[in-house]
């Protein structure tokens, strides 16, 4: 009661605002002065952070072929789209700043401007019909796969990429027939490796999810449905590093979903390729990487597969090996866990997420100039240059590290599934061992 | 205080219990006048007792004196709704259900009817005002329910007579009497309201009765189509046609599929992908965990259907699938999840992943799932 008696009378002498007013008065001119200092200040910084030049996905940096196309296309219609705003929001701040009401006598109303109308129809439809002649010849380009020269496929799943590798007829792959092995599919993940100045066709699915495909500075974005294959066109001829992400949210670790296409010049490019296909190779017996093979085979090659990887135990015969084949349609909801067989060989892991090179190692490969980047690349990683706390961390309690829906109390909506890889609880010896194994994937 | 009815069956009892001493008919008449006792005290209590005829307050303001109330349905309907919803908890869910739903209705109307018998004490007037309210819910209610018994009458009737032509045959004679009918009832000048309500009395009663004969006699045999995994877990992959093949669908699209493989005229088997026009006769790289969506085309000039053998004894997998037979120039659909590589010791023991077709030796294509 008594407080609507208050506001009564705050109301009805007005002597509450009366006095905000007075003192907002009263401080109002120093603020005021600052106001557009601070507004200049914010507009700089923001228009000064389209300068940064450690932006890795920035699609005003073009360098694939098709990305050079949507560059071209999007300038002009940005440029077109920024003179049209600032001309309209010009206009109508001087039209409300400059009639705005001032007590003078109302302005004569007229009405029936043939001219004008006509105008007003026609300028924006020649705009529009001049973006969008341009733009359909844009999209019909970067349709066009006639002269594909490589054949890649992409698989997306909560929440990293598989990329497997295609044998051509003539028994190459992307054109590059392997050294001394026989051709044979590649699968990789995390990081995509094509050769320079190829053409490359990505055909790209889910495994569970629609994800979308997106490497901002070879080409544009391209959705992954499940059951059904889209395709993406890329390359570049400039050796290095191109970050994308995934860009149509997939679940809980969506941000987490990221990937790096690795262009090689094609001399490099062979050399990955032949790494790719070298036969696998066992630790040395009685080093802890071969305690670590053994500790693999019974904690992660039931997802994880490593081609080549064979089993001996319990048996005296050296020829009786059993093949290890994983599989991951059993344990994990999108059917598919990242071959390991050379993780090394890569800069990152858990969905290039996190780095397998230490900060300084990391940019020596990033930064590097396109002449030497193949080199540094394909030198993988190495003891010195692990960044094994990362590693370390994930093998400890991985959806700590990355979220992912894998509590075993919330698995019943996917058939007792996990998404993405579970806690395991591995002893700090077993991590080691795992450590020292897969250093030696590369 | 007593009833003579209570006095009597108390009597009885005694007399009963002391010669025939028969345990259960003593009990029989204890029960009996325990509940004409509780008769007795009711009416004992209600009927306004002592009253004098020079009290007219009193004689006004008796309880015997009050409006009766008018007959109702309801507590009747809540009786049988209590009911059902007993047998729902041992029996049914969904007739617990229908009892509450019976009872909450039949409270609301009770509650309703007893309101509007107070308006005034004009009978009439209050029915009135009962219906003005009632009618909003109870007119959409009973339409819903009957339209549902008409419907649901006429579909056991149609699913009752003996095959699917004779319910074409059943619904165009309905059709037309229905049609007659109404063309009857138009042309007539005027018709009286009882010759409507018998037509339409008559019209419902055979269709309920028709609909409940049907019911009983139950459903004819309606032949299930089977489906492609039926096929294949029946192992009727072969070149023979089976059911499932008699109405196949021949053009399936599926332009985003990830490879459409096609029989040849010359009797060989490619395989083309997205974003590459080229027919291919080498190995068809296909992903795991995945389900993969082929097209099959059939450009020979017999029916075809395409096979491919899986992981044999894998869980959650059948060992073969197929497709249905495609005519000559048709195009089916065949979704394929590999769930274990090409390497797996598995699928090496079976000489490895290939699509073919039954009657076609030469009609074979790898399939390499890395």
């Amino acid at each position: 009661m008594s407080s609507r008696t208050n506001h009564d009378r705050t109301i009805s002498d007005g002597s509450h605002d009366a006095h905000t007013l007075d003192r907002v008065s009263a401080v109002n001119p120093r603020r005021r002065r600052r106001i557009p200092g601070i507004a200049a200040a914010i507009g700089a910084a923001i228009a000064l952070s389209a300068c940064a030049t450690d932006a890795p996905q920035d699609t005003w940096q073009p360098v694939g072929e098709n990305a050079q196309k949507i560059h071209d296309l999007q300038w002009p219609v940005f440029l077109t789209a920024g003179i049209v705003g600032v001309l309209v929001f010009g206009l109508l701040a001087v039209t409300v700043l400059r009639f705005r009401d001032k007590g003078q006598a109302m302005p004569e109303q007229t009405h029936g401007k043939p001219v004008i109308e006509y105008l007003f129809i026609a300028i924006p439809a020649v705009i529009l019909a001049a973006i969008a002649i341009p733009t359909v010849g844009v999209v019909m380009a970067l349709a066009d796969t006639d002269d594909t020269e490589c054949v890649i496929n992409v698989t997306g799943q909560q929440w990293w990429w598989e990329y497997d590798y295609e044998v051509e007829d003539d028994g190459t792959i992307c054109g590059f027939a392997p050294t001394a092995a026989e051709a044979a599919p590649i699968v990789t993940s995390g990081q995509l490796v094509i050769p320079a100045d190829t053409k490359v066709l990505l055909r790209g699915t889910s495994r569970d999810v629609i994800h979308s495909y997106w490497i901002p500075r070879l080409n544009g974005k391209r959705d992954m449905v499940p059951g059904r294959v889209h395709y993406l066109r890329l390359s570049s001829e400039t050796p290095g590093i191109y970050a994308g992400q995934c860009t149509e949210f997939c679940g809980l670790s969506h941000a987490n979903m990221r990937m790096e296409t690795i262009v090689l010049e094609p001399d490099h490019f062979q050399q990955w390729l032949d790494n790719e296909l070298e036969p696998y190779t066992s630790p040395e017996e009685g080093t802890l990487a071969a305690a670590g093979e053994a500790t693999f085979i019974t904690q992660c090659s039931r997802c994880h597969q490593v081609n080549g990887l064979v089993d001996d135990r319990g048996t005296d015969d050296p020829d009786d090996d059993t093949l290890v084949v994983s599989y991951p349609d059993q344990f994990v909801y999108s059917g598919a866990a990242p071959n390991l067989t050379n993780l090394m060989g890569r800069n990152t892991f858990a969905g290039a997420t996190f780095d397998l090179l230490t900060d300084e190692c990391r940019a020596d490969v990033w930064e590097a100039d396109p002449e030497v980047f193949g080199e540094r690349y394909l030198a993988g990683v190495t003891e010195d240059c692990l960044n094994e706390i990362e590693l370390r961390e994930w093998l400890r309690n991985s959806p700590a590290k990355k979220p992912m829906y894998a509590d075993a109390e919330m698995l019943t909506e996917t058939d007792g599934k996990t998404r993405g890889m579970p806690y395991l609880a591995l002893s700090e010896d077993q991590i080691d061992e795992l450590i020292a194994y897969l250093l030696e994937r590369k | 205080m007593f009833t003579t009815g209570a006095v009597a069956s108390l009597a009885g009892t005694v007399a009963y219990g002391v010669l025939a001493e028969g345990t259960m008919g003593t009990i029989g008449l204890v029960s009996a006048t325990v509940a004409l006792a509780t008769l007795a005290g009711i009416v004992i209590f209600t009927r306004d007792a002592n009253v004098f005829a020079d009290e007219p307050d009193t004689f006004d303001g008796a309880a015997a004196n009050a409006a009766r109330p008018g007959a109702s349905m309801w507590p009747f309907a809540l009786g049988l709704a209590v009911t059902t919803m007993t047998l729902g908890l041992v029996t049914y869910p969904a007739i617990f259900i229908l009892g509450a739903i019976l009872f909450v209705a039949g409270i609301a109307e009770w509650i309703l009817q007893a309101w509007s018998e107070r308006a005034s004490a004009d009978a009439s007037h209050n029915a009135e005002v009962r219906s003005r309210l009632a009618y909003t819910a109870e007119m959409p209610v009973a339409a819903a329910i009957g339209l549902g018994i008409v419907i649901y009458s006429f579909s056991r009737v149609m699913l009752g007579v003996p095959s699917k032509t004779s319910t074409i045959v059943a619904f165009s004679i309905v059709a037309t009497i229905v049609l007659i009918l109404g063309a009857i009832v138009g042309a007539k000048r005027s018709i009286t309201a009882p010759k409507i309500t018998a037509l339409f009395a008559v019209s419902g009663v055979v269709l309920i009765g028709g609909g409940a004969v049907s019911g009983l006699n139950g459903e004819r045999h309606i032949h299930e189509h089977e489906t492609t995994a039926y096929i294949a877990a029946k192992d009727e992959c072969g070149a023979e046609k089976t059911y499932a093949d008699k109405h196949a669908s021949q053009t399936v699209a599926g332009k985003a599929g990830n490879a459409e493989v096609r029989l040849t005229a010359a009797g060989t088997l490619v395989h083309r992908k997205p974003g590459d026009e080229t027919d291919r006769s080498s190995a068809l790289q296909l992903p795991r965990s995945n389900a993969n969506n082929l097209l099959f085309r059939n450009d020979s000039d017999e029916e075809r259907r395409l096979v491919i053998d899986l992981a044999p004894d894998y869980e959650g997998s059948p060992p073969r699938i197929c497709t249905t037979l495609v005519d000559p120039g048709g195009v089916q659909l065949i979704t394929v999840n590999f769930a274990v590589p090409s390497f797996a010791p598995e699928i090496t023991d079976i000489g490895g992943y290939r699509f073919y077709v039954p009657g076609v030796s030469s009609a074979e294509l790898e399939v390499v799932v890395p």
